[in-house]
């Protein structure tokens, strides 16, 4: 009966960020109509304040408060911080696209704020409640996002869909998870280990594993939804295509992130004695994502489509880590494999951030620079960002020395050390199908001449924060031992023992 | 011991910051600032290249990584550096002559337009070659070395508007492919053997090495470390051109002159000899590959001479004497005296570049015209010209007291003493090859500087005879009718007169702690039965007594036969040449046509793999892989898309079935399971 | 058979079955009120649990609110419902196959031994004076207070995302703004124009 009050110190990012959103609501409500850009300014303050929080109070503790549900540990801080950094990079990028379209509302700014809220909130999950809300608080901003642009068939549309199926997905998801804890009596995730391992324990472990794996299939689907995996895809290009491109910019990065952060807590944190069947059922969906996510590539003349369905192929080998954790019972080798995932998120997290923040760059009001041919010659337009958008196809590509080599060869280090060897081989001939399109791009951009010829007009900090986005792939591309021994060093001090 | 190594990055640092200011902000730093920063950028090097000698002098060398790039499963791969006494020769070696080249490059590409451009690819040339020589572990040598050879690619095909210019750099670049092959193949068997990229644990390894043997075919075992050595040499042969992977060096003359001197004379190309050297207690262990590399040097050093009698070309002849010095060191690498190959690479360095820096200052004087038919009495007009060619001339051919009479006679003699196979062989090479050396480089200075004047007339239009590589046709300015040569200006002449020093001084002052002190006793390791260099020690009684007993040597009197006998030809009786030609037309021909390498090569290699490629094409590609598998992948590619777009109809009803389907196939698959 | 389990069968035959016409009846009012029988049912089953608050909130929230407020958009919206249920016979076969393979799946996992009162005993009786809601609020601002108070951002996010996807200030309608005509100045209605007199 007696309930002691919970310590609040570890989620102090969440509670700012919370409480901010609250402040920054009340406020723009009751500004006038000419200073509301001050949302705008309040929420970039607010996220980087959360990340400074993060960074300040980062230690390698495992803390686990607030009745079991939230848990403070390295990997969580590590991707908040990114998270936060992604999202601000996204901001930036979209203002001016937002404001050409007439969306630029402090409403656009606060629901990117709720969605980072959202993600927070998933990425220090203990507890299934916990991260299903955290994951509506991102799911319903992200919906609400994508509808911004609210004259627009188009977004409308792709809103709907992606409300209607993301409604189906958490429904799954919430399914499962209800069957699990009809199988353990549990709701927090480290409980639901304790349960699952003490049944292996004590009982055969028969009866309830039926339940169990019951459970773990409409998990999967739901976590195969969030990370837009075959064949929970089909929602992807069509809401790539169809949101805004600052919208896109926003559910093709840091929701990345926080999708990986849900697999390893669901999955790893709650349900790792059951590796054996999840890593098969990912296996199934990463072949699946990869050959059909670089093959439909190839079809695509919409950039924004063609990068959705890359999308599905890197996630497809983001599920390659983590599929090549545990070997025939052998866990040893599982941390790295973890390490080379989420290695290979921040990768794409960092090359997609790019990617789309070119196609802004090159879009204004009244265009969408979102075909391929629209970067025809861009090399005679502006030699600087061709060569930036080079960079970012390499990468993409694997080419080497770009930061997206790196990870691939990570996961395919990973996945030769856990004996799927098939697997690595099919990975690298679908990069090598993969990178037909990737420098079609660039092919095109250098050797085709110009349909449009409009100088490219943005606001400077747009283009310095690309140029740097777009170094750092090739510059991380040579320094990537640094932010693989972060993945490494976050993931031992969370998840060993 | 940080402040050394901090010192160790500035050396490459420096230079590469001077091509990344000059290449990429050429434009806005201009040509003045774009040979300021890269001149600064060497000199900064050179200078701490010094301050590094005096450091290794005291004793203090180092080996160790500085930056791990990645560590993949057990081999890491990182950049590290090894400073020792080899390597702080190299780097003063390199860094010096890049510095004189610098300042010659002013003076004579200031009328190109590619100014920026050329500066930030030598500073970028300099970087590289520092990387290369101040390696630790394969991986960086084999970055240094295609670092080199990129640029060095990008250098032949600096005037990129003629397709002379663009054949020859294609052609550098696919015979070095074969070189680099090689390389890469003993690399690959290194690692996969020892397990490890770094030179000391190989070291470490290698009596253990010595002891595997490796089936190429099945059922004839060879020794591993002469297969690792001989592809580790064949990837020398690429970068030092020996025979037959020489084709490029001639050919690479295309570029401007000061590349020539830097590039294709003092350092890229003595990058397979370094190599070897460094790799000595690799090679030591193989018999095999060092007879294997005496062969080959050899032959090159001979034979590529000969090809230096019969060139107009006056950079032509100097690159095929390039040629022949190289067959001169890869001589000493394989009869194990490395420091003799070493020594050679140092002050052919020297004598080398200046030659060729005299040769560019000769050609400025022609305005461009680089046909020694149309030369002859320049001595009057460019008087410091004049005299340092003549001083690089006698060091080339190895006149007692100048630096080459000691690094060439040293080598002659680790070969006499070698027992090695094909040493015997080797010998009569280098022997008749002094000959050839004294004949070819005086047929070009007398052409060049003595005999009648020859310019401002009609030129020779016989090109006929080669004119598929024939350089610079259409860059054929060339003196008009009356015009004088003039001396070139104080940038091209300062550095002909500071290379000239070392040319002469050098090998007096080097030999003694060089070949028989411990200079190299770290760096180099000799084992007992092949130590030629010791057995030569025992004669040796200082560089003075040395070079009074050199001139009652055969090899001097066969120098100076070849002297004379040029002086007799070219000066005296100009007609004999023309007549021995007549005579021995055949002779003539073959020789002219570089023994039909080139050729052989277009033939047998080119058109073979054009006709394999054919073959390939019509029936391979266009049938197979067209037909079945591009066609066909294609066919799948866009079904499969077609099919994935019928999908992807946009319906949501049909997204959320599959979805469902997919739920469903997953349930079902574990329910099997379970 | 117990009272109960007879009443809980009913309950749950009538439930599947509303569900079902849910989305094969044709008219769509139809369709609502046949939701609002599930309902109903689902809240009767509650009961049965001794979930007597959540059973209200049910019939409250879903049945008086939500429900009627979809009524009201469905009367308003003129929709073709054969529009809607077109393709439905065509993709019936691949959709009954699927269905009847999950449904079998499900019944197979849910009916087995692994939910029987073997695998998961009765919880002993309630003793007198408890109270299912009061014990549901001390969870709720305890133990469960941060997933709670989410619950209720989210429910903010929905709120504003939907008003800041539907408020738009339309031009051309006439309302007036009472502020507006309090604000007005004598200046802004009255001009005063001097004229020179005029003569006959």
């Amino acid at each position: 009966m007696n309930f002691v009050v919970p310590d609040f110190a570890p989620a102090v990012t969440e509670l700012f960020v919370a409480g901010m959103s609250l402040v920054i609501l009340l406020l723009t409500v009751f500004m006038r109509e000419s200073a509301r850009n001050i949302g705008y300014v309040l929420t970039q303050l607010t996220l980087i304040v959360a990340a400074l929080l993060t960074i300040f109070t980062m230690d390698g503790q495992v803390r686990v408060t607030l009745s079991d549900m939230y848990v403070d540990d390295l990997m969580g801080d590590v991707l908040k911080i990114l998270i936060c950094f992604s999202v601000i990079t996204a901001l930036i990028y979209g203002r001016g696209y937002a404001a050409d379209r007439g969306f630029d509302r402090p409403e656009y700014h606060l629901l990117a704020l709720f969605s980072t809220l959202g993600m927070m909130v998933m990425v220090t999950a203990n507890h299934f409640l916990s991260l299903y809300i955290g994951l509506e608080m991102l799911s319903l901003s992200l919906y609400g996002l994508v509808a911004f642009d609210r004259d627009s068939a188009r977004s409308t549309e792709a809103a709907m869909k992606y409300f209607i199926l993301g409604a189906l997905a958490s429904g799954l998801l919430l399914y499962g998870m209800s069957m699990v804890y009809g199988a353990t009596g549990n709701l927090s995730l480290s409980g639901v280990a304790q349960a699952i391992y003490n049944q292996a324990a004590v009982y055969d472990g028969v009866s309830s594993k039926t339940v169990l794996m019951f459970g773990l299939v409409f998990i999967v689907a739901g976590l195969a939804f969030k990370l837009g995996v075959v064949p929970f895809h089909m929602w992807v290009p069509d809401v790539y295509h169809g949101a805004p491109t600052s919208v896109t910019l926003m559910i093709g990065t840091a929701p990345k992130l926080a999708a990986f952060a849900m697999a390893m807590r669901l999955l790893v944190g709650g349900l790792f004695d059951l590796a054996e069947h999840w890593q098969t059922m990912l296996m199934l969906m990463a072949v699946g994502s990869l050959v059909l996510g670089n093959i439909a590539a190839i079809a695509q003349t919409n950039l924004k489509r063609m990068l959705a369905y890359s999308g599905i192929s890197h996630m497809g080998f983001l599920l390659l880590g983590l599929l090549s954790g545990v070997v025939e019972g052998d866990r040893f080798n599982a941390l790295n494999a973890y390490t080379s995932s989420m290695f290979y998120a921040i990768a794409y997290v960092v090359m997609s951030l790019a990617s789309f923040g070119i196609i802004i760059l090159l879009s204004r009001s009244g265009f969408e620079a979102e075909n391929i041919d629209d970067l025809k010659g861009l090399n005679k337009r502006s030699s600087w960002f061709a060569a930036m958008m080079m960079i970012i196809m390499f990468s993409m590509a694997g080419i080497p020395f770009f930061i997206g080599f790196f990870a691939k060869l990570s996961v395919l280090q990973s996945l030769v050390a856990a004996d799927m060897v098939w697997l690595a081989v099919l990975a690298v001939m679908m990069s090598l199908v993969g990178a037909f399109y990737y420098l079609r791009v660039v092919k095109v951009m250098y050797f085709d001449e110009p349909v449009d010829t409009a100088p490219i007009h943005a606001a400077s900090d747009i283009r310095v924060l690309l140029s740097a986005n777009c170094l750092a792939i090739a510059f991380l591309g040579l320094l990537p031992q640094q932010l693989i021994d972060l993945c490494q060093l976050a993931l031992v001090a969370s998840f060993q023992g | 011991m940080s402040e050394m190594q901090n010192l160790y990055l500035v050396v490459p640092l420096a230079p590469l910051a001077g091509a990344i200011l000059a290449g990429l902000f050429g434009k806005a730093i201009g040509r003045t600032g774009a040979h300021v920063a890269t001149i600064l950028g060497v000199a900064v090097a050179l200078f701490a290249s010094i301050l590094i000698y005096q450091d290794v002098q005291a004793g203090n060398t180092f080996n160790g990584t500085v930056y791990t790039w990645a560590t993949s499963g057990n081999l890491s791969l990182e950049v590290g550096f090894l400073i020792d006494e080899l390597t702080v020769m190299m780097m003063l070696v390199v860094t010096f002559v890049s510095l004189m080249v610098h300042l010659y490059t002013i003076g004579y590409m200031q009328e190109d337009p590619g100014y920026q451009r050329f500066f930030s690819y030598i500073s970028l040339f300099t970087f590289s070659m520092l990387m290369l020589v101040m390696s630790n572990n394969f991986l960086q040598l084999f970055f240094g070395w295609e670092a080199v050879g990129l640029v060095s690619y990008l250098l032949i095909g600096f005037w990129y508007t003629r397709p002379t210019a663009i054949f020859a750099n294609m052609k550098a670049f696919l015979v070095n492919r074969v070189g680099d092959f090689g390389f890469l193949l003993g690399i690959g068997l290194v690692a996969a053997h020892t397990g490890s990229l770094d030179y000391a644990e190989v070291f470490a390894q290698a009596d253990a090495l010595s002891a595997k043997t490796i089936e190429l075919f099945p059922g004839a075992p060879w020794l591993l470390i002469s297969v690792i050595c001989i592809c580790l040499f064949i990837g020398a042969m690429g970068k030092s051109a020996q025979v037959p992977l020489h084709v490029w060096l001639p050919d690479s003359m295309e570029g401007p002159t000061p590349i020539s001197a830097l590039i294709h004379a003092a350092t890229m190309v003595t990058a397979g000899i370094f190599m070897v050297a460094r790799m000595s207690p690799l090679f030591e262990l193989s018999e095999t590959a060092l007879s294997f590399v005496i062969v080959i040097g050899a032959t090159t050093a001979l034979f590529m001479g000969f090809l230096g009698i019969v060139q107009n070309d006056i950079k032509r002849v100097v690159a095929y004497s390039t040629l022949s010095q190289l067959g001169y060191m890869t001589v000493a690498l394989g009869v194990s005296a490395y420091s003799a190959a070493v020594f050679h690479l140092m002050t052919h360095a020297f004598f080398k570049a200046l030659l060729f820096l005299g040769a560019g200052s000769v050609i400025i004087g022609m305005h461009h015209d680089q046909d020694m038919r149309n030369m002859g009495g320049l001595w009057k007009y460019m008087k410091i010209t004049w005299f340092t060619s003549l001083v690089g001339s006698l060091a080339l051919i190895g006149f007692p007291f100048l630096s080459g009479f000691f690094s060439k006679d040293s080598i002659i003699e680790a070969v006499h003493f070698s027992t090695i196979p094909g040493a015997g062989y080797a010998y009569f090479c280098v022997i008749v090859g002094v000959f050839v050396t004294a004949f070819y480089s005086f047929r070009m200075y007398f052409l060049v500087f003595h005999g009648k004047e020859r310019f401002g007339q009609a030129h020779h239009d016989h090109h006929g005879d080669h004119d598929d590589e024939e350089p610079s046709d259409d860059h054929h300015h060339g003196l008009a009718p009356g015009q004088k040569p003039h001396e070139s200006p104080w940038v091209v002449t300062v550095p002909l007169i500071l290379l000239a020093i070392p040319s002469v001084l050098i090998g007096f002052f080097t030999i003694e702690p060089m070949l028989f002190g411990d200079w190299f006793k770290r760096a180099i390791h000799v084992t007992a039965s092949h130590d030629t260099i010791g057995q030569f020690a025992e004669h040796f009684h200082g560089a003075a007594a040395m070079a009074m007993h050199g001139f009652t040597t055969l090899p001097f009197f066969l120098a100076m036969a070849g002297v004379v006998l040029a002086w007799f030809f070219y000066l005296v009786k100009p007609e004999i040449p023309a007549a021995i030609m007549r005579t021995f037309k055949p002779l003539h021909t073959l020789l002219d046509n570089k023994y039909y390498f080139d050729k052989f090569n277009e033939v047998v290699f080119a058109g073979g793999s054009r006709l394999l490629g054919q073959g390939l094409w019509k029936g391979g590609d266009q049938g197979v892989i067209d037909g079945l598998i591009v066609n066909g992948t294609a066919r799948t590619i866009s079904l499969v898309a077609q099919a994935s777009r019928l999908l992807q109809s946009g319906h949501i009803y049909m997204y959320a079935f599959s979805m469902i389907i997919g739920l469903c196939v997953l349930l079902s698959l574990w329910f099997s399971v379970v | 058979m117990e009272f109960k389990t007879f009443v809980f069968y009913l309950l749950a035959t009538v439930m599947v079955f509303a569900a079902l016409r849910v989305v094969t009846v044709r008219n769509p009012v139809h369709a609502a009120l046949f939701l609002v029988l599930t309902f109903f049912n689902a809240a009767g089953i509650w009961l049965l649990l001794q979930a007597e608050f959540l059973a209200i909130v049910l019939v409250m929230v879903y049945v008086g609110a939500v429900m009627v407020l979809f009524l009201f958009v469905v009367m308003m919206l003129d929709i073709n419902i054969d529009r809607l249920r077109e393709g439905f016979w065509s993709y019936l076969p691949v959709g009954a196959v699927v269905g009847v393979i999950m449904l079998a799946e499900m019944v197979l996992v849910l009916s087995g031994p692994y939910f029987g009162l073997d695998a998961m005993p009765e919880p002993p009786a309630a003793q007198a004076g408890y109270s299912n809601t009061r014990e549901l609020g001390r969870v709720l601002y305890t133990e469960y207070v941060y997933p709670f108070e989410l619950a209720s951002l989210v429910l903010l996010v929905a709120m504003v995302a939907a008003v800041a996807l539907t408020l738009r200030k339309r031009t051309g309608s006439r309302h007036l703004d009472p502020a507006q005509q309090i604000a007005v100045k004598r200046a802004d209605r009255i001009a005063l124009v001097s004229m020179p007199a005029e003569k006959e």
